[in-house]
């Protein structure tokens, strides 16, 4: 459904995607995890046709700048920054409808209500004077309205209360099998029970990339070894966490993960990725 | 849907979406109020100054009305229309608006053209509205008007406005900060306003240029073309003004450089319009 092949995009000589390959499936659901300046707003700002890159990109057999139009019907997007839009709230859905060939505005005021944003009590309100919150619950519902076949979201839920996450992760779990999601998050713990898929970015590269479900059955374990530099109380204590304990060797952690926890632990020990020297992970 | 007519439709709807959502932000913004405070204010208060009236050079009633009203213009039209229309593209690329509008299924034409269309009523409609008001008190007042040259005057402003408007949008697509944008505008009027006639005559004074230089340069800017064309409107001999439109009057005519005076801005416009749209289409958009 979409696919990228060996994608180059690069700043001032500072490589930010660097010969990058990716094939996304239908119902591909994916966590995209990274440090700041992996590449990750850069791959969706190229897979939205919004940066140039070198290499072959094809979303849904189409080229996203030369077909965009095309394409974009097909997209539903949250970005990670709402932004300073003067339009106010009613205008934004109106011009977000126009733009679309599917109607959508009763969705949008549905969507928006089990969100917890009650568009006709704000329409008049500039969209950038809305609160953090509330402009990212009216984006959701924007994008989830449009019934995308993929669906892009940056750090989705950061500025959402409880309630609005849990009306948030209610609504995903209630989109069609067939939808594809992209979804990149610093607190991937709460995806999990959404996504099937798990992709690392490193430095403009995907580091690491796991289907999830099938291993996950599976129910094995697996050995695991890491060999840690400095003092970093940080990591040792997560370490601790997870029972994993040191030797003779001070820097040197062993211990026994379930297949199922792989991802939640890699998840947690990616923080200190610079204080990591080697891992190893061995199946039993 | 064939994919033929989905692009097809697809301009048209998102061009005429972007254009009403355009202008409905203009009517919000602090630079419109302004803007049309100024241009709307300068004939009320021209008006309430008496200057209908007085007599100057030979020049009264709403033709009086009217040469004071173009100096001004060439004195703040350009560089109000270049500071605001600078930052349409880059403003919206910095502050993150582009990276969500263009990820909607807009077309990147719908979305240029329908900001400059947009920009353009917005920034014609308070000035028209202004002559239209010099008119209607001149009719009330029994004054004689004179209609050809509130028609050309009309023309000449709005092809004025879309040189500056084209250039505005060039700059805004051309740079990636505001900051430099601005300062880009500011450089442009003022390269502009240092090569009007009377400038012009000080560098044939002092470095005795080939005279064809002198002209070349006097047509080749926008705002000595309006200065000229917009006089001439109501002194066919050019005496007011400096030795360059003197000599363009006489080797293109009273009615030549009348259109000239029009067209020219208007293709400058469409050009440098042009060449933004290009940079836009091609580069990373955000």
């Amino acid at each position: 459904m979409i696919k990228l092949s060996n994608i180059n995009k690069s700043f001032a000589q500072h490589q930010v995607l660097d010969e990058l390959e990716l094939e996304l499936k239908i119902g591909d659901r994916i966590a995209l995890i990274g440090q700041n300046g992996a590449g990750k707003t850069t791959l969706i700002r190229t897979l939205l046709g919004q940066y140039t890159a070198e290499g072959q990109l094809s979303m849904f057999g189409l080229n996203p700048r030369q077909q965009r139009i095309e394409v974009l019907q097909k997209i539903g997007f949250v970005p990670q920054h709402s932004p300073p839009i003067q339009m106010s709230v009613g205008e934004l859905v109106d011009f977000s409808a126009a733009l679309s060939l599917t109607p959508m505005k009763d969705e949008v005021y549905a969507l928006a209500g089990k969100l917890e944003f009650d568009i006709e009590e704000q329409a008049g309100k500039p969209f950038f004077k809305l609160s953090g919150g509330m402009k990212q619950k009216l984006l959701i519902a924007l994008a989830l309205s449009k019934r995308p076949e993929f669906l892009i979201m940056d750090e989705p839920a950061a500025n959402l209360d409880p309630a609005g996450r849990k009306a948030f992760f209610d609504e995903l779990s209630l989109l069609p099998q067939n939808t594809t999601m992209l979804l990149s998050s610093h607190r991937v713990d709460e995806l999990l029970p959404f996504i099937n898929r798990i992709i690392e970015m490193d430095c403009g590269r995907i580091v690491h990339d796991q289907q999830l479900a099938d291993e996950i059955k599976a129910g094995k374990s697996l050995d695991c070894k890491i060999q840690i530099t400095g003092e970093g109380e940080a990591i040792r204590k997560t370490l601790d966490s997870w029972k994993f304990s040191n030797g003779s060797n001070p820097g040197l952690y062993s211990g026994k993960l379930a297949e199922a926890d792989r991802t939640k632990f890699f998840i947690e020990i990616a923080q200190f990725s610079k204080q990591i020297k080697e891992l190893k992970m061995e199946a039993e | 849907m064939s994919t033929l007519t989905l692009p097809l439709m697809g301009f048209q709807n998102s061009f005429i979406t972007t254009v009403i959502a355009e202008i409905r932000e203009s009517f919000r913004a602090k630079w419109f109020f302004l803007y049309t405070l100024i241009f709307g204010g300068a004939i009320v208060m021209l008006l309430a100054l008496g200057i209908t009236e007085s007599q100057v050079l030979g020049f009264t009633g709403l033709s009086r009305l009217l040469i004071t009203y173009i100096q001004l213009c060439v004195a703040i039209l350009p560089v109000f229309i270049l500071i605001t229309t600078v930052r349409t593209v880059v403003g919206d690329r910095e502050s993150n608006v582009l990276e969500y509008i263009l990820s909607l299924p807009i077309s990147l034409g719908a979305y240029y053209w329908g900001k400059l269309t947009a920009r353009f009523i917005i920034v014609f409609i308070p000035v028209l509205l202004a002559l239209s008001g010099a008119v209607f008190w001149g009719a009330v007042k029994n004054l004689t008007i004179p209609w050809s040259i509130v028609g050309y005057y009309s023309l000449m402003l709005a092809s004025l406005a879309w040189a500056f408007l084209g250039t505005g949008m060039f700059i805004s697509t051309l740079v990636r900060k505001q900051e430099w944008a601005l300062g880009l505008a500011f450089l442009v009027w003022l390269t502009l306003l240092l090569f009007i006639d009377v400038i012009l005559i000080g560098v044939l004074l002092q470095n005795q240029l080939m005279e064809e230089v002198i002209i070349g340069i006097a047509l080749l800017n926008p705002l000595q073309v309006f200065r000229t064309g917009a006089i001439l409107l109501f002194d066919p001999e050019l005496s007011l003004l400096g030795p360059a439109s003197y000599v363009i009057l006489d080797n293109m005519g009273y009615t030549g450089f009348l259109f000239y005076s029009i067209l020219y801005p208007l293709g400058l416009g469409w050009a440098f319009s042009w060449l933004g749209y290009k940079i836009f289409k091609t580069g990373d958009l955000v």
